[in-house]
């Protein structure tokens, strides 16, 4: 039987089956991509510092965040989310991360910014361990693609300090 | 649709959606356009499907010679039922 139906069927199965080879090739293309982002965090007020009723020490802060991400995106990039955490090390846990900021990059022309904001999120220490604590400033990405796999990275800004001093 | 159609058709269309593919991958690499390679790719399958799809007179250039029916009749069907099978076989072997 070699029918209307039967040639519409096997064109129809095959056609998808290249569709996905040639999703699966534009994933591959990303690899050749090499991005050379650049980011820096600037503190420019430090709003609060203060012990919460129930113990947790609490910071408000202003921030300065300026990146330039557009040499992530590829033509086969969707989207970047992109968030700021600050990172330290307390006598209960190697790594504490509390996210700062973030925001959601939809195009490559959107992808060099510049930010003055208050911190979005609350920088709240489980404990009381931010009374002149070292921290760093850590910008996270994750490239979301139009096909295939998501890539993550960062870049680690070393050299903040929290005052000795509630105030 | 004769036999050597349907072997055109089938090659046609395989050679097709690859070509096309192939296509629609470089263009949409060198554009950086993922969306500009999906709509090279739909039509080059759109194009294959109304190409190997209907059963286009060029797929008819090699009919089969089906034999006579007055042919059949004057060589008749060997009756299975009215002989035993292993003299059926033997006889068969005979005309050969």
């Amino acid at each position: 039987m070699h029918s209307f139906g039967h040639r519409a069927n096997a064109v129809a199965t095959f056609a998808v089956t290249i569709l996905a080879a040639i999703c699966f090739a534009a994933s591959f293309s990303d690899n050749f991509n090499t991005p050379t982002p650049t980011a820096s965090v600037k503190i420019l007020n430090l709003n609060w510092f203060q012990k919460e009723a129930n113990g947790n020490d609490e910071v408000s802060m202003t921030l300065n965040i300026s990146a330039d991400l557009s040499s992530l995106f590829t033509w086969n990039t969707k989207q970047v989310f992109v968030f700021v955490a600050a990172e330290y090390e307390t006598p209960q846990n190697a790594l504490n991360q509390v996210s700062l900021w973030d925001g959601i990059i939809p195009a490559k022309e959107h992808a060099k910014f510049l930010i003055h904001t208050t911190n979005k999120y609350r920088f709240i220490d489980q404990g009381s361990n931010l009374k002149g604590k070292e921290f760093n400033l850590t910008m996270h990405w994750h490239i979301m693609p139009k096909t295939g796999k998501m890539f993550a990275d960062k870049i680690v800004m070393t050299g903040y300090r929290l005052p000795e001093l509630y105030r | 649709m004769d036999w050597l159609g349907q072997k055109r058709a089938e090659m046609l269309m395989q050679v097709l959606l690859v070509a096309s593919a192939v296509v629609a991958f470089l263009v949409g690499y060198v554009r950086a356009d993922f969306q500009l390679m999906l709509l090279v790719y739909a039509g080059g399958v759109v194009l294959t499907a109304l190409v190997t799809v209907p059963n286009w007179p060029f797929y008819n250039r090699n009919p089969l010679k089906w034999l006579d029916a007055a042919e059949a009749e004057r060589h008749p069907r060997p009756q299975v039922s009215a002989a035993p099978a292993a003299g059926g076989k033997k006889r068969s072997g005979k005309n050969k």
